[in-house]
């Protein structure tokens, strides 16, 4: 089973180098061939025959995608009945929008996890650190607070400074949030 | 009191002049005419002349408006602070605190006068030209950019959830960044459409068989441990970042833009989290949609694009032209239905909807629908996943079981609608609400274990849609079309067949999935994940619809010669559709869920690409909302208002009762108006005043005896006004008498006093104590007030705010008034 899986693999990486992800194709889905050429056969309605070709889309017909595959079995007289059951669609995406916003959305979830994961066990430990130094601060006068604190510490980040105090207002946005909606329960319910 | 008749006259003399000056205003192309300066110089003017004319206009003109401005007879330039030269901008005039109810007049007035001043100063230079041109396509350029935005997100929204769905059921081997459809693209001719050798599911992967007993457990497992994983990511990323990112977001949509304000409601945060937490949640299988949602986020993303442009974002009631703009885009990009999403807009959720705005909604609609188009997230060159074409007929005696398909989604509606009330009325009371991650995990868990045995639950609920309005026909290998046909009939592929044993048993699991679906989504909505409602709601109707279709067309198969069928079968041609009943039957749920009628049937046909089955759909609908209607009064939306207690004034209510302004205003008898009269209080009366009190606003009087009404003082103006006085005015102490007036004040010998004309609105409404409330809802209503003052033979007598309104309504309707929990 493994090797099977693993020559799988090999056939595959090979099978890349042609045209495996396409951004254009044509496909067309027609009923067996049993269904023209009147053999009896128990399941005509559900076995079909599918075939994708990258023919651009005034060729994307049965007459063309399917010649190569019904031409020995059919007649020109069954090749006409045939064709009219078919059901060809032309479709393009674009797989390089495709790959680099899934690749987005993967970072930007792994980068909110880590912020949260960060936000829940390392910030409460170097939150606590500094409300040591500061406990005497942390009353009523919230907004003052900052001010003489950047004042002297401006020449070191002033910068890291104006992002930490717009976290802590960010927090206390949430933290208002998360109580009118999880505790107090008077909206979004 | 001898005070006051003079005070009187000398202000009647004052708005003697300034109407006079109005009137030189209005005449102010003539009256420069008649300038004696130009007049003496000639007709033949050198242009060094010219200039130096002109800009003697200019100051003529300027000189006015200051006169205008001292002499006060527009209130607006009053209430607007930057519009003059003279006046000092005291910052955060005009803005308002959380959960506040706007005053559209107030700010539409503002920026009119803003609008005034900048085509008034268009003369003045090039640049202040050039101003004036941004300011007159600011609106369009902001809803371009919204529109832009808006296509690109949902674009990411789109492919980022379809990849996450299928990832709970394998991975594509070499470009783990396609979802199945999309792995197996370009596959090699075969027999059989499940044959894609480069989508490899999770026992695959684990090196077992495609099938089997083993491969099934593993794939279940697997299901359910990513369904688990995304919910709980979804649910704890909006509990940590942005709470408000949770639920659809429509009804608080529709109270913001009835006016109310939510801080942060439509922020950066709200607009990322909501994005990601609903790629999340759709991918868990839970039962819930993307497209409700798309509506909050187009709307975050009209408010945050909205403070680009200071004409929208400093404006709440113009920033709420921008929002009903973004909403249309929200549906237009959810729906791929531009002009439906237009109407919804108009229907649903906008209050306040000019002309103007719907230009501005109908090309932001396009442009977000155009980008979202060429992005192309599903492949199928349309911009939903449920995407069909018909161009079958229908003949007139389908009416009857279209109608009943509205009946039937009517009755469906009120069941998942007072179900959804009830759970969510006991989520919010009991101690269930303290518990809303636990809650998310328990609902993903039993959906994910129930869906996974019914491949039609188990599937992504847009693709159950698509399956369900599809046709079936070569391409569809479901044993719902397992139709006992030989394809032996050249001129049409389909025609009427007998069902085979597949299509009962699909019946069957469908009846099941019904079921669950319901149940589901009256547990699913409300949660603490970014959720929406069209989706399962379209979902429920169409499995109704094409179960209905399924019986019609073996009805028209076995009794083809039957009179109601008017012998149009006999020729053996294709007649019934049970897809286009399956959409008929969405429509009608989703109208009854929602109560939208117009905008339903514009989106559904918009989404069929046919106008022929407007009649269906409308027949539908209509029948839909009248059995709403009569088994439950409001829709979701309005109901879920209800609960929270917003401070939503409903456009579509009628006000049926008898009472009079004065059983509504505050104070009530035995209570005493606060007011502030205009110039005898010291700001320590004032400060006073704030403290004891709570009103937002105080009315200000002449005197407390006379109690004639000057005009009306915002709280929070009071404030800042107060605050800014006695930081940047020396003088200004306890002892400080505050002026409303204009005139100089008598000389006393006191300490300098507080001019705060600027901020008193000069022009509040104001009704007798008689008016009958409806007049009273209707101004409301229509003008968007805030409050109105009440006046009884000329003498103020008390206030009506929107909440005394919304209160008096409740009390009216023998509900509880304490449900109103805003401002």
């Amino acid at each position: 089973m493994k090797h099977l899986w693993i020559s799988l693999c090999v056939l595959f990486v090979f099978a890349e180098s042609q045209a495996q992800f396409d951004d254009k194709r044509c496909k067309c889905i027609c009923p067996s061939l049993s269904s023209v050429t009147n053999k009896t056969d128990d399941k005509t309605h559900t076995e079909r025959l599918i075939k994708t070709t990258n023919d651009p889309p005034n060729k994307c017909n049965c007459e063309v995608v399917m010649l190569a595959v019904v031409a020995d079995k059919l007649n020109e007289g069954e090749m006409r009945e045939f064709c009219p059951r078919c059901n060809c669609k032309y479709e393009n995406r674009n797989t390089t929008i495709i790959r680099y916003v899934v690749i987005i959305v993967i970072w930007v979830i792994s980068i909110l996890v880590v912020y949260m994961l960060f936000l829940i066990i390392l910030d409460p430990l170097l939150n606590k650190r500094v409300k040591g130094n500061y406990q005497e601060h942390t009353n009523e006068e919230e907004d003052s607070q900052p001010g003489p604190m950047s004042h002297n510490m401006s020449m070191r980040g002033n910068v890291l400074n104006r992002v930490s105090t717009q976290q802590d207002k960010w927090k206390r946005q949430v933290k208002e949030q998360r109580r009118n909606i999880y505790d107090r329960h008077t909206m979004l319910n | 009191m001898e005070k006051f008749p003079l005070k009187r006259t000398s202000s009647s003399s004052q708005s003697s002049i300034s109407y006079q000056s109005v009137g030189k205003k209005y005449t102010n192309g003539h009256h420069t005419s008649e300038d004696p300066h130009n007049l003496s110089t000639g007709r033949p003017l050198s242009d060094d002349e010219m200039i130096d004319i002109q800009t003697s206009n200019g100051d003529h003109l300027r000189h006015h408006n200051r006169l205008e401005d001292e002499d006060g007879i527009s209130h607006y330039s009053v209430s607007y602070g930057g519009t003059t030269d003279t006046t000092t901008d005291i910052p955060g005039i005009g803005q308002y605190d959380d959960f506040h109810t706007i005053d559209w007049q107030r700010d539409i007035a503002r920026d009119r006068m803003r609008h005034r001043h900048i085509v008034k100063k268009k003369q003045d230079s090039l640049w202040n030209l050039i101003e004036g041109a941004h300011d007159a396509w600011s609106g369009w350029l902001c809803v371009l950019l919204v529109g832009l935005c808006t296509g690109a997100v949902a674009g990411v929204i789109d492919i980022g959830a379809s990849w996450m769905t299928d990832l709970k059921f394998g991975i594509c081997q070499q470009a783990f960044w396609f979802n199945r459809e999309q792995c197996c693209w370009s596959n090699e001719t075969s027999f059989e459409t499940g044959n894609c050798s480069q989508w490899l599911t999770w026992s695959e992967v684990l090196g077992q068989a495609k099938t089997g007993a083993g491969p099934y457990i593993i794939s279940y497992l697997f299901y359910t441990t990513w369904a688990l994983l995304f919910a709980a990511l979804s649910a704890s990323l909006v509990r940590m970042f942005a709470p408000y990112a949770c639920g659809s977001g429509i009804p608080e949509i529709k109270t913001i833009l009835s006016g109310f304000i939510i801080r942060g409601y439509l922020g950066k945060w709200t607009l990322l989290i909501k994005s990601v937490g609903l790629i999340l949640s759709v991918s868990a299988g839970l039962s819930l949609g993307k497209e409700g949602p798309m509506v909050h986020i187009a709307c975050a993303i009209g408010n945050i694009l909205s403070y680009l442009f200071p004409k929208y974002g400093r404006n709440e009631a113009k920033k709420r032209e921008i929002l009903s703009a973004s909403a249309a885009a929200g549906v237009s990009v959810a729906f791929g239905a531009p002009i439906g999403g237009v109407l919804f807009s108009l229907e649903e959720v906008s209050y306040y909807f000019p002309l103007k705005t719907l230009w501005r909604s109908f090309f932001c609609a396009l442009i977000a629908a155009f980008i979202l188009r060429s992005i192309n997230p599903f492949g199928n060159e349309h911009s939903v996943l449920f995407y069909v074409q018909y161009n079958k007929p229908w003949i007139f005696f389908e009416l009857i079981p279209f109608i009943a398909l509205g009946v039937i989604g009517g009755v469906i509606a009120t069941i998942f609608i007072k179900a959804n009330l009830y759970w969510c009325r006991f989520r919010k009371y009991s101690k269930l609400g303290q518990y809303p991650v636990t809650e998310v995990l328990v609902v993903t868990a039993l959906t994910a274990l129930i869906a996974y045995p019914n491949p039609y639950t188990r599937m992504n609920t847009s693709e159950l849609i698509y399956l369900l309005f599809s046709q079936c026909g070569i391409a569809n290998s479901d044993p719902i079309c397992d139709y006992n046909r030989n394809f032996t009939n050249v001129k049409s592929a389909i025609d009427l067949a007998e069902a085979g044993p597949g299509v009962y048993k699909a019946i069957w699991l469908l009846i099941v999935a019904l079921i669950l679906k319901l149940i589901m989504t009256i547990f699913t909505f409300g949660m603490k994940v970014p959720c929406g409602l069209f989706i399962p709601s379209l979902c429920l109707g169409a499995i109704v619809g094409r179960i209905v279709g399924i019986f019609m067309e073996q009805l028209a198969y076995n009794y083809p010669k039957n009179w109601f069928f008017s012998g149009e079968f006999s020729s053996g041609g294709d007649c019934i559709t049970p897809g286009l009943y399956a959409m008929v039957g969405a429509a009608a749920v989703l109208g009854g869920v929602t109560r939208m009628t117009v905008s339903l049937v514009v989106i559904m046909f918009e989404l069929t690409g046919g106008v022929r089955y407007i009649v269906p759909l409308m027949a539908a609908a209509m029948a839909s909302k009248w059995v709403g209607d009569a088994l439950g009064r409001q829709g979701i939306y309005d109901a879920h208002i209800a609960l929270n207690g917003y401070p939503f004034l409903d456009s579509k209510d009628e006000f049926q009762h008898t009472s009079l302004a004065a059983d509504v205003m505050q104070p009530k008898r035995n209570e005493t108006l606060n007011v502030i009269t205009q110039d005898s209080m010291t700001v320590d009366d004032i400060e006073a005043l704030l403290k004891d009190t709570e009103h937002n606003g105080y009315p200000v009087v002449v005197s407390r005896d006379s109690q004639y009404l000057v005009g009306f003082v915002l709280r929070k103006d009071l404030n800042l006004a107060i605050a800014n006085a006695k930081r940047m005015v020396d003088g200004i102490c306890g002892q400080s008498l505050v002026l409303f007036t204009s005139g100089n004040p008598p000389q006393t010998l006191g300490p300098p006093p507080l001019k705060l004309k600027k901020i008193l609105d000069m022009a509040p409404i104001t009704i007798t104590d008689q008016t009958p409330m409806e007049t009273v809802v209707d101004m409301f209503r229509k003008l968007g007030l805030r409050q109105t003052l009440v006046t009884h033979n000329g003498r103020l007598l008390g206030v009506i705010t929107k909440k005394d309104v919304l209160r008096h309504i409740k009390q009216m309707d023998n509900e509880d008034p304490n449900s109103v929990l805003f401002n």
